[in-house]
């Protein structure tokens, strides 16, 4: 599995947050590819149903920058979005989205499941015309817990057909995974693409 | 099976009247002001009255999916863009009435965007069906139904919906709710409204807390037409055990949905319908059965005929205790146990 290499800068989080910042023109790119996830694990016998014939998990990869700024970890992801959603403009459209997950112990978790009950996830969730980013954890799908207070900051861009967005944060974890959410297909809660498995996180 | 909600201890139920109601909407606004006046709930009409047959609110509300099988299986809904429900317009009173702008000021109340409204709540108002001399129509009151299998429970991934164990009621807990509206799909009564400001669901919380201080629902105890009968379901001496399980009066409606609603509906009747010759055809209703069955279910002619039978006994001046009952000549009989007057309670600060 693809290592993500977090370089060290001097720079501050403030300086990256921007996705069109400079730092982050030299920095090396990794493509993680995504895969759907799997709709048996989904927990609402309506949701599996409503969802069987449906497209879902239509983003194959993200495109992933990481730079270590003292203790804080800052990400750029960039995903291909020809038709984005920014906002949640009425009853039946849903916002793009994104999210990167650590296993909470910082080694391992189940990923497609966001975590089990002895296992929990980590997550940084961040969505179009949203306030502001989340902190969340989760024990397995449908359980993830907001958090109002947290130290994640993100930043998110539309430009020529793909989303590019910051997220900020403090992180200890050796491994990383990354979900994205179509908002046009009609993406959210469980139903979206992700990282079939965690990517090693190198800091250094 | 794919229905979860654990059943509750007790079922509060209700039935309303149909051939009492005046479509005067005060049960509406009773709703409307106790509890949807707040940012992102200017559109939310919990307490919903419409004429039937009609479309509906949202428009063809009765054509979106949701609910269950008969084998139990969920069925996939829509939940209809703002258009078909209605915002809450903008009427530009300044330019109609004390303005000297020197524009042509639009009398139409406008969609936030600017757009002529397409539809709204009580849009296609006494429409009804049918071709004079023979129309017809009936008002049909929508709330929560607070059903026994309710399909936005089963829907929501995060447990944000839940069915009460003391009374059955089914409320959303807005911590929980991330608005991923599943909720609002799954629900084939379209009771379900979505508060784009908070990104949650919102809907019907049957008054909780009135009636966990003794007090009845606003829009059944403001209903000056006395259409609204509140109580528990195994009350046997109860209004709702009587109409709905005694004299099987009062019907579910569209039981095809599967997911046993617990507001019940004395189903209309209607005068006799003419023939081309002028005279009375009394053959049957004016309103046509078969549209009566699909709306209420099969017990529907059987219904209608209890209520005949029962109007001409108390016509002929014998007693009746379904007469009685759908009468109500005292007003705190339609309340059940929740007939504390809400001007004598100390009330709370707003939080």
């Amino acid at each position: 599995m693809t290592a993500v290499t977090a370089s060290k800068t001097s720079g501050t989080v403030e300086d990256l947050l921007s996705p069109r910042a400079a730092a982050w023109k030299s920095v090396a790119e990794t493509s993680l590819p995504l895969q759907p996830t799997p709709l048996d694990a989904q927990p609402s016998a309506y949701v599996q149903k409503a969802w069987a014939n449906r497209d879902r998990g239509n983003v194959p990869s993200v495109k992933v920058k990481a730079l270590a700024a003292g203790d804080q970890l800052v990400l750029r992801l960039e995903w291909a979005a020809p038709d984005p959603r920014r906002t949640i403009s009425d009853n039946n459209v849903y916002a793009d989205a994104c999210a990167v997950l650590f296993p909470s112990n910082g080694k391992d978790a189940e990923l497609a499941t966001m975590g089990s009950a002895d296992k929990p996830v980590t997550a940084w969730y961040w969505r179009a015309g949203a306030a502001g980013p989340f902190l969340a954890t989760a024990t397995g799908l449908g359980t993830v817990s907001r958090e109002a207070r947290h130290g994640i900051q993100a930043t998110g861009e539309w430009q020529a057909g793909s989303w590019q967005v910051v997220l900020a944060g403090p992180a200890k974890s050796a491994r990383i995974g990354v979900a994205v959410w179509s908002g046009i297909a009609g993406e959210r809660a469980g139903l979206k693409s992700h990282t079939p498995a965690w990517h090693d996180l190198k800091v250094g | 099976m794919a229905k979860k909600a654990a059943p509750s201890k007790r079922q509060l139920a209700m039935v309303f009247d149909l051939n009492k109601c005046l479509g005067c909407q005060t049960c509406t606004l009773a709703c409307k002001t106790a509890w949807t006046t707040r940012a992102g709930m200017e559109h939310q009409w919990w307490n919903i009255v419409n004429t039937f047959p009609g479309r509906g609110t949202p428009r063809d509300v009765f054509s979106h999916g949701g609910g269950y099988t008969k084998k139990g299986e969920p069925i996939p809904g829509d939940f209809p863009s703002k258009r078909l429900w209605g915002e809450a317009w903008d009427f530009d009173y300044e330019g109609v009435f004390g303005s000297n702008r020197d524009e042509p000021i639009p009398l139409h109340p406008r969609e936030h965007d600017g757009a002529a409204p397409q539809w709204g709540p009580n849009w296609d108002e006494d429409m009804g069906g049918g071709e004079y001399p023979n129309s017809y129509f009936f008002y049909l009151q929508q709330i929560c139904m607070n059903c026994s299998e309710p399909a936005c429970v089963e829907a929501c991934p995060r447990e944000s919906v839940y069915k009460r164990e003391e009374d059955g009621i089914v409320l959303i807990d807005e911590e929980r709710c991330h608005g991923y509206r599943f909720c609002a799909e799954a629900c084939p009564y379209k009771r379900i409204y979505f508060n784009e400001q908070r990104n949650i669901a919102q809907k019907c919380i049957s008054c909780f807390p009135r009636l966990e201080a003794g007090v009845a629902p606003a829009c059944i105890r403001q209903c000056p037409g006395r259409v609204r009968h509140i109580d528990y379901l195994d009350n046997a001496d109860g209004h709702i055990y009587k109409l709905v399980k005694k004299w099987k009066v009062a019907l579910p409606l569209r039981p095809d949905f599967g997911v046993e609603p617990n507001v019940y509906y004395i189903p209309p009747t209607s005068p006799l319908a003419f023939k081309e010759n002028g005279e009375f055809d009394d053959t049957g209703s004016r309103i046509p059965m078969d549209y009566l069955k699909e709306m209420f279910g099969p017990g529907v002619e059987q219904a209608l005929a209890t209520l005949e039978a029962e109007r001409e006994k108390a016509a002929a001046g014998k007693k009746s205790e379904l007469m009685d009952i759908l009468i109500s000549r005292n007003w705190n009989d339609l309340l059940g146990p929740f007939t504390v007057d809400p001007a004598q309670l100390q009330r709370q600060p707003v939080r």
